[in-house]
């Protein structure tokens, strides 16, 4: 059998599907990353292997989220793209009416206007993370529950709270106060899932005109507090699709499927064995300049795969034996 | 003598005025080095909290000046009629003076045109007094760095980059001949290559000391050169500035917001303008309101826009995800805007 390969590493979570001949979802893996992006890929393939067999063929490679460059070092890319493109593709792909994207994952959020199938506008939060799935996380760690059980609270209240949502830290000390005045648990979830709706709306959302079928997708869509208040919201019903936490290591594929099939050249994938092989990261600040850059680089066994992080080219532009680059009076 | 002028903030719009005003009244002018990390942090230490990247930078910028007998911050009021500059340009002297604590002496002088250009001249003659020139050779200064500020100006619309025009500029009334550097200018100018696939265009539009600011905004001017036919401000008529801004209620009240919002407006308009990107960063108050307006129209006629917002932490790749997302965005669709003809059709009536 032969299939597409699409990986999305992101903050929280590190995510590989595999895609067959018919554009069927054949395998879909959704790890935490856990800070450890190499590992966690490597971990992943491992798996897929055991599933698929050894003999199975990968025809091409996609990466997507905010560890893209170093997933695409690591696997042997063929195409690299950003998050929002990624999101689009699988969603437009599987459900072509889709006019709305709502998407939540661990660091960022954002929200893609499709009219016609083709991206018309979209936002990204800024730096801030308030309303993503990492503050959900920790508020989920504060109260000593698993995150699954503390999505599935919100669902049980009757009468939620008014929680301020402009700010994460804000959000906190308010759940704070409410619980201490004896409010009960579900309610206050649900405040807080109402809450991060409204941000997400006002932020993100603005100048936006929602219409739709509406997906929601992301890693945040499996929690029901979320969806229902999204629902309440804006007032209609919003569908999540099937493969709604991998949705970007979907588009990945399909987009690797297109790359590919366009040009028909042989994949750079290397091959199943990598979840074996060593990469060593390392890092170390350049003394070239005054701008001191934090130079990253990626190596196996001996050979420089990547580098990047500077801001004159000196190093990204330089990759291969690091003989070759001491000869060449680099470091 | 030899006066400092910090690389940060008014330098990236009116450097030309005052480099050609001090060579003609035979002074030294020493500029801080382009911004690096040391000096961006030595800024983030120095500066009041609350305030905006830019006047950060300038903080640095005053601090990594050495060797020199004073540092120059003018109080730039206004730089033309029935406008004011940012209100954090006007009160400069103090408030960045007072958050650098060094020994060299700060001198300034107050620039308003609002009041017309004797009075400028009136309080440029008083300062150059100071400085012990004679009124005659102020005078003359005053009228070349008006011309030196004008060529600048011309460089910059032929499509020639900030840092060539600043050169040439610079170059044309000490050492070259002025026809050479203007023949010069126009070999030098941004082509792309004519047998390259056509690509979108872009316009780039904010403030001019983040967009020329290569190392606060990571070098987004470059970036976006590598894929798109990027347009700028500084490259649009004073003219069509004006002329789309005349139908406002009101006229914009500070000179760079009413460039960038002109230069936005004459791009939502532009056919070969395929999107608008705003630059703008934290703490900005004239963007708060610029970066709306030209939303809102960006928005009715469907043009693709982008505000991205600057600090002091902007990572890479958020900047990259973002330009990558809206390039692809633009690509897939004039792609797409060739395949499907009914397309503008749907589009107004969603």
């Amino acid at each position: 059998m032969s299939y597409f390969l699409g990986a999305d590493v992101g903050s929280v979570s590190t995510n590989l599907v595999l895609i067959d001949a018919d554009n069927k979802v054949k395998e879909a893996l959704y790890l935490r990353t856990k800070g450890q992006p190499m590992q966690a890929i490597q971990k992943g393939i491992k798996m897929l292997r055991t599933r698929i067999g050894l003999k199975a063929q990968i025809m091409g490679v996609g990466t997507t989220g905010s560890a893209r460059q170093l997933a695409a070092t690591l696997l042997g890319a063929d195409v690299i793209k950003n998050e929002i493109t990624a999101h689009a593709v699988a969603a437009s792909r599987l459900y072509p009416q889709v006019r709305t994207i709502l998407e939540i994952g661990g660091q960022d959020s954002k929200i893609i206007i499709l009219r016609d199938g083709i991206v018309v506008d979209f936002a990204m939060n800024t730096v801030c993370a308030a309303g993503t799935g990492s503050f959900l996380d920790q508020q989920a760690a504060r109260l000593g529950l698993p995150i699954g059980e503390f999505a599935s609270l919100a669902v049980k209240a009757d009468n939620p709270v008014r929680i301020a949502g402009r700010c994460s830290v804000f959000a906190e000390s308010d759940m704070i106060h409410k619980q201490q005045l004896g409010h009960s648990l579900p309610d206050i979830v649900a405040g807080l899932c109402q809450a991060m709706v409204r941000n997400y709306l006002n932020n993100i959302g603005k100048n936006k005109r929602i219409l739709g079928p509406i997906l929601f997708q992301g890693g945040v869509a499996a929690n029901p507090g979320i969806h229902r208040a999204f629902e309440n919201e804006l007032g209609q019903e919003i569908t999540i699709p099937e493969h709604f936490s991998v949705m970007g290591a979907l588009g990945a594929a399909y987009l690797a499927q297109e790359k590919v099939g366009l040009t028909a050249k042989p994949t750079h994938f290397r091959g199943l064995e990598m979840a074996e092989s060593s990469f060593q990261a390392g890092s170390f600040d350049c003394s070239g300049c005054a701008n001191n850059c934090e130079i990253i680089r990626i190596k196996q066994n001996e050979e420089i795969l990547a580098q990047w992080g500077d801001r004159c080219g000196k190093w990204s532009g330089n990759i291969g034996k690091e003989e070759d680059n001491k000869a060449a009076g680099h470091k | 003598m030899k006066i400092g002028f910090p690389r940060a903030l008014y330098y990236f719009d009116y450097y030309p005025f005052w480099a050609g005003f001090f060579y003609n009244l035979d002074i030294e002018l020493v500029t801080s080095e382009p911004t690096h990390r040391g000096i961006m942090e030595s800024g983030l230490k120095m500066a009041h909290d609350e305030t905006c990247l830019p006047v950060k930078l300038l903080a640095g910028h005053i601090n990594s000046l050495k060797d020199v007998d004073y540092i120059f911050l003018p109080r730039m009021v206004s730089v033309e009629e029935k406008t004011y500059l940012c209100p954090k340009f006007l009160g400069i002297p103090e408030s960045v003076s007072a958050a650098v604590d060094g020994d060299i002496p700060v001198i300034t002088v107050t620039i308003n045109w609002r009041e017309g250009q004797n009075q400028v001249l009136k309080a440029l003659e008083a300062f150059g007094l100071k400085l012990g020139k004679g009124k005659a050779m102020i005078r003359n200064a005053f009228q070349e760095a008006l011309k030196w500020q004008t060529m600048y100006g011309e460089l910059r619309r032929s499509g020639e980059d900030f840092e060539e025009s600043l050169d040439l500029c610079e170059k044309s009334f000490t050492i070259l001949p002025r026809e050479t550097s203007l023949k010069l200018a126009k070999t030098n100018q941004y082509k792309v290559c004519e047998n390259r696939e056509p690509r979108p265009g872009i316009a780039l539009v904010g403030h001019a000391y983040l967009v020329n600011e290569r190392y606060a905004n990571l070098d987004l001017v470059n970036k976006l050169r590598a894929n798109v036919d990027l347009k700028l401000i500084e490259e649009t008529e004073t003219k069509a500035v004006e002329n789309s801004l005349k139908g406002l209620r009101k006229k914009m009240f500070w000179s760079q917001a009413k460039k960038i919002l002109g230069a936005g407006y004459s791009y939502v308009d532009d056919e070969t303008v395929d999107g608008v990107i705003y630059l703008s960063c934290f703490g900005c108050g004239m963007d708060s309101v610029s970066q709306d307006m030209l939303a809102r129209r960006a928005r009715k006629a469907h043009k693709p826009y982008m505000v991205i917002t600057l600090d002091e932490h902007s990572g890479e790749a958020g900047l990259v995800t973002r330009i990558e997302a809206f390039v692809d965005m633009i690509v897939r669709r004039i792609e797409n805007e060739s395949n499907l003809s009914a397309y503008g059709k749907c589009l107004d009536n969603n």
